[in-house]
Order: structure tokens, then C-alpha cells, then sequence
């Protein structure tokens, strides 16, 4: 006879325990709190409040700024996953192809991976800064009129320099691995097959590393998305305007600098729906298309 | 169609290994050349030179008038099969076959008809659209072989394709490559480190050994007159038994350690040290006790057809492999009287290893 169990020993869920207090304590508890708040029309203080239903939402999407931000986020994320996805792809294909001190190519190559991106930023603020900044001083002096102070568009190009320059490295080991894992006589199959290696790229590497290239995709689009506010925070903090604020910054600007919890709240309960939507999507209509 | 002209080919990697000291080898037009030898010999060394996939340190290889040691492997008009397919996986089967002709200009109705000719030649016409990995071993090597017809190449190159297939189909698989290559005429190389693969295939058979071809010739040539003692051990399964003696006074006879003696038919001095090669099956069973060479029975595999007796010959050799027809029935340690045939015996210089 099969003796069905009820008592089952409390040591698993004490081992699970504290993983699941911090999910439910940083993650679930805050998000909670953030749906929550996004209901309420705060005062700056925080001594009052009042729950006006969707009124935060209303304002946030038909504000001109979020609608900025919004295009300007879309904008900054595709241009910093692909050309990071791409820089870094020709990087490894590249760095695949040496033969002699290939070790310290990729070791070099694969540095930036330790830098954080607040550092990664006030490197780029370094080098931009409009007294003592060698790429401004440089840029300025081969005719551009530089100025990321003022010029939005200038402002956006540093900000994706940096975060595009702070990303390559992971990608780089993502792909090298993968074209390290391509079986090296399916390769030489093709040099017999095709004698264009260009061509050969493209119809045999490419496709094989489309795994790589998605699961990378997918990284670096979430990336673009969150991580770079470290990097926005240390260089331009948004300016000039608020046309390099990411949805992100800009939440933490309207929440923690302009105070008004409300707003924030709700931007970032959209934030939290416009990644479900992101994520879904990738999955179910992008992942077909990749060959395993 | 072409003929494959090897001139002192050599290959020295850059850590100044030797792996290939001077092949020189031609190979006629609709020859299947075998390439076979133990791993690290320099024979997939040498294929993937003809192929261009390792550059040649020296001497030069020829395809039909063509020095070829320059140009390109796409252009060399060679296609190989590899010993792991080496298929593309993100392709269907039919467009891993027309890929090569793809990529050479040919015309969409050209690549069709050669596609579905050799698909129907290899009987994949069920297949064409499935993927490489959903077909089994066997079938996945028939890609990898109609990749390699439908180009209609001047030489085919073949690295170890069958040691990827379990043992019954490599027996179909080997047959049907010869098939395919004398139906096709075209000039192939195999290399192999499987004998009877060897054996069965070679129209000429080329065995390597350290980066030299020790012997080149007819698989059966080879099998009667192995030039080194390296290719006597080679070929033949079980392998020859090789026994250390010395030619006595008279020159017809070898004499051994313990004063047994065998007739010899070889023109050799007197005295010379000697190892006396025999084949298993070249021992006849005296059953009367009435021959020269008394053995004690260690151990006995039964076959069916046949049966493998290994014995031993106390201080001449401790393993000695005796093949009989049939089935026998012999107890451990049971005594064996056993003759030789004077022109069955194999003569090498017990110092440079050559047969005298």
C-alpha cells in the first residue's frame, strides 16, 4: 500500500526560504507598492494623499515629455543593441580568424565586461567635458560643431557611444564562444563550397550564430532599456531638456527629484507592461525564425 | 575526370613538426586511391593538402595539368565528404546539396536536375526536405555524398566517412561508395586507418606510416610482398606473426632460438639475422605431430567460419595467431604440431625492417 504523504519535512522550503524573502521583499513587495501608488495623487511632502484612479495614467500618456521619452527610449535601445550586436560580431569574427596572439586580442577585447556603467559614464563625461574632454576637443577641432550641452542630438550621441562601448565586451564573448562552437569542418566544408569568405559569412556563419545573435538581442535590448541609467545619470543626467532621458531616468526624475510619486509610480507601471509585451514578443515571433 | 600527381609533397608545421616528408604518388584517371595507416601517420594531413585546407610547406600536388598548390580550395574542382558530415545544419538536404552549385553560377534548373539525380542515386528523394538532423547516420552521410556528386568534381576526396556508422552499415555503406565511384569514374582519394576498408575499396592502396608512404600498390601486392615490416603489420587482420631468427648454413632454411628450423625460399646469406613473417593462415595444422614448429594452445576464439588459435611458441614467441578454417575444438595448453610453406614466408632485415 502506497501511504500518501502530508507530512513532508520543512528542510526544503527553509532552504528555499531566503531567495524567495528576497524576491518577495525587492520585487514583488515594491512592484506591489508601485501599482499601488500609481492610484494616488500625492503631495510633495507626502503628508496626503488621494486615490483618483487612472487620473496618473491619463497625465502621463498624453504628456508631451513621456511621449519624448518614450520615442527617444525606442530610438536609444534599437541603435545601441545593434550596433553594439554588430561591432562586436565583426570584433569576434575578426579576432576567431587570428592565429597568433589571439589570447591577448581577446583578453583585451574582453576587459570593458569589468566595468561598471556609472564608471563607463564618467569615463565618457571625461572625454566629452567641454574644458578638458579629448573626443570633444577633437571633435570640435575637425570642423563638427560639437556641443552636448546644448544640441540634443549631440547629447544622445554620447550617451550611445558610451552605453554601446560599455556592451560590446559581453557581446564579444557571447559570440566568440558561438563561433567557437560552430563544428570546424562544417566551415572548411564551406570554403570548398564557396570561395567568397564574405559570402560565406552570410549564408553559413550568420545563420549559426542566430541563437547567439537573438539570446543577445533580447540582452541587449533590456539593457538599453535599464542598465544604461547608471551611464545617463553620470553624463548628462538627461539634459539638455530631458531629450536623453530614458523612461527609466526619467522616472527616478519625476519620482525622487521633481516628487511627484503619483506620475512616477504610473510610468513605471507602464515601463513594467511595455516589458512583458517586449519580452513576449521576442519569444514568440522572433525566436521561430532562429535555425538550432 | 583527372588524373592526381603527388611530387615531393612535404608539410612542416610552424612549430617545425615534420608530418609529411616527400609523398610522391600518381594517381590515374578514375583510380580510387586509399590512404591508410594508424592516427598521427599524416594521411588526413595529406588529403586536406590536396583539398587546400592546409597549405603545402613543399614539393607541389598536381590536378590533371594544374599545379594546384596556389589556387583556392573552391576552385580546385575537388569535393570531400567528411568524416562527421560536416553538413550544413540550418539548410534543408537540398540545399545543402545545391549550396556548392549555388555559389558557382549555375542555372536554378541546372541545380535542380543534378540535385534530384543524385538524390535519386543515393535514394534521398524522400528527404530533400527535411533538415540533416532529422535523418539518421547513414542517410546524413549520403547528404554529405551528394553534396559531393552533384558538383561533378575531377576528384573526390573522402576523410574517414564511414567511422562515424555502426558496423553493419558501414559494410553496406562501403560497398555502396564503391558502387558510386567505379558508376561515377571519378578519381578518388580515401583515407582510412580501417584495413578491410582499406582493402575492399583500393584499386591502389598507398600505406603511411610517420609521414612516409611506406608502400604503394595493389591492396592484394601489398597483402603477398609487404615491403616493411610496418606493412606486413599492418595489413592483414589477424595481423602477421612475426618471428626473430637467423639463416642457417645451408641458406634454405631459417633457424630459431631454440633450434627449430624452417624451410625458406628466398634467395639470402647465411647468417643474417632475420625475422620470419608468417600470416595466421598460413599455418597448416599437422594432425599426425609430424612438422616442424610445436606450440601450446592459450586461447581459442570461435567465429563460426573460422577460428583464431593463439599459441605459444615458448622462447621464439609468446603470441603467435593461428587462423583455421572452420570450427576446432582445443583445450588450454594442449600441444599443436604446425608446418609452413617455404614461399608463404615472409622475410625482413631484422635492422632496417626491409623484406629481403
Amino acid at each position: 500500500m502506497k501511504r500518501v504523504q502530508f507530512g513532508h519535512s520543512p528542510v526544503p522550503y527553509l532552504f528555499v526560504a531566503p531567495q524567495i524573502l528576497i524576491i518577495l521583499i525587492f520585487f514583488l513587495w515594491p512592484a506591489g507598492q508601485a501599482v499601488y501608488q500609481s492610484f494616488l495623487l500625492e503631495d510633495a511632502f507626502g503628508l496626503s494623499s488621494q486615490f483618483v484612479w487612472f487620473r496618473n495614467f491619463e497625465d502621463v500618456l498624453s504628456s508631451d515629455s513621456w511621449a519624448k521619452s518614450a520615442v527617444f527610449t525606442i530610438v536609444f535601445s534599437f541603435i545601441v543593441a545593434f550596433l553594439s550586436i554588430a561591432i562586436s560580431l565583426f570584433l569576434a569574427v575578426r579576432a576567431d580568424e587570428i592565429i597568433r596572439g589571439a589570447k591577448s586580442y581577446k583578453t583585451l577585447l574582453m576587459w570593458g565586461y569589468a566595468i561598471a556603467p556609472p564608471v563607463a559614464g564618467l569615463l565618457g563625461s571625461m572625454l566629452f567635458n567641454p574644458l578638458m574632454g579629448d573626443l570633444y576637443i577633437l571633435l570640435n577641432s575637425m570642423g563638427f560643431e560639437f556641443n552636448h550641452i546644448q544640441n540634443g542630438n549631440d547629447a544622445a550621441f554620447v550617451v550611445i557611444l558610451i552605453a554601446v562601448w560599455k556592451q560590446i565586451s559581453v557581446n564579444f564573448i557571447f559570440f566568440l564562444s558561438g563561433l567557437q562552437g560552430i563544428p570546424k569542418s562544417v566551415t572548411e566544408a564551406a570554403t570548398l563550397d564557396c570561395k567568397s569568405a564574405e559570402r560565406r559569412f552570410w549564408t553559413i556563419t550568420f545563420p549559426l550564430l542566430a541563437p547567439t545573435t537573438f539570446f543577445l538581442m533580447v540582452i541587449n535590448l533590456t539593457y538599453a532599456f535599464f542598465e544604461t541609467f547608471g551611464i545617463i545619470d553620470v553624463s548628462t543626467k538627461g539634459s539638455p531638456g530631458g531629450t536623453t532621458a530614458t523612461l527609466v531616468y526619467k522616472v527616478y526624475v519625476d519620482g525622487f527629484l521633481g516628487a511627484d510619486m503619483g506620475s512616477s509610480a504610473a510610468q513605471s507601471v507602464i515601463l513594467m507592461f511595455m516589458v512583458s509585451i517586449l519580452t513576449i514578443f521576442q519569444f514568440r515571433f522572433i525566436e521561430r525564425k532562429v535555425h538550432y | 575526370m583527372a588524373t592526381l600527381s603527388l611530387r615531393q609533397t612535404e608539410k612542416t608545421y610552424e612549430n617545425g613538426f615534420k608530418a609529411l616528408h616527400g609523398i610522391n604518388l600518381e594517381i590515374a584517371d578514375g583510380e580510387l586511391a586509399v590512404l591508410v595507416g594508424p592516427s598521427g601517420c599524416g594521411k588526413s594531413t595529406l588529403l586536406r593538402m590536396i583539398a587546400g585546407l592546409e597549405t603545402i610547406t613543399g614539393g607541389e600536388i598536381m590536378i590533371g595539368d594544374t599545379v594546384v598548390n596556389k589556387i583556392a580550395p573552391a576552385d580546385r574542382d575537388i569535393a570531400m565528404v567528411f568524416q562527421n558530415y560536416a553538413l550544413y545544419p540550418h539548410m534543408t538536404n537540398y540545399a545543402n546539396m545545391a549550396y556548392g552549385l549555388k555559389n558557382r553560377g549555375y542555372s536554378k534548373a541546372e541545380i535542380d536536375a543534378r540535385v534530384r539525380e543524385a538524390a535519386a542515386i543515393l535514394q534521398l528523394n524522400d528527404h530533400l526536405d527535411r533538415k540533416p538532423r532529422q535523418l539518421s547516420g547513414g542517410q546524413r552521410q549520403r547528404v554529405a555524398m551528394g553534396r559531393a556528386i552533384v558538383r561533378e568534381p575531377k576528384v573526390f576526396l573522402f576523410d574517414e566517412p564511414l567511422s562515424n556508422l555502426d558496423a553493419k552499415l558501414r559494410v553496406d555503406m562501403r560497398l555502396e561508395i564503391k558502387n558510386l565511384q567505379q558508376r561515377l569514374g571519378t578519381t578518388s582519394v580515401y583515407v582510412t586507418h580501417d584495413q578491410v576498408e582499406a582493402m575492399t575499396l583500393a584499386d591502389r592502396l598507398i600505406v603511411m606510416n610517420g609521414g612516409v608512404a611506406e608502400q604503394v600498390g595493389s591492396p592484394i601486392e601489398i597483402y603477398e610482398k609487404p615491403a616493411t615490416l610496418f606493412v606486413a603489420g599492418f595489413i592483414g587482420s589477424p595481423s602477421m606473426n612475426f618471428l626473430p631468427g637467423r639463416v642457417a648454413d645451408d641458406r634454405s632454411h631459417a633457424m630459431f632460438s631454440d633450434g627449430t628450423c624452417l624451410a625458406l625460399d628466398h634467395d639470402v646469406e647465411a647468417g643474417r639475422d632475420v625475422i620470419v613473417g608468417i600470416r595466421p593462415e598460413h599455418f597448416t595444422l599437422q594432425q599426425d605431430g609430424n612438422g616442424p614448429l610445436k606450440a601450446k594452445v592459450r586461447m581459442v576464439e570461435s567465429l563460426g567460419a573460422e577460428t583464431l588459435v593463439y599459441l605459444d611458441f615458448g622462447i621464439i614467441g609468446e603470441n603467435v595467431t593461428l587462423r583455421l578454417q572452420g570450427t576446432h575444438q582445443f583445450a588450454r595448453d594442449q600441444e599443436l604440431t604446425l608446418s609452413t610453406i617455404a614461399n608463404q614466408l615472409h622475410l625482413f632485415d631484422r635492422e632496417t625492417g626491409k623484406r629481403i
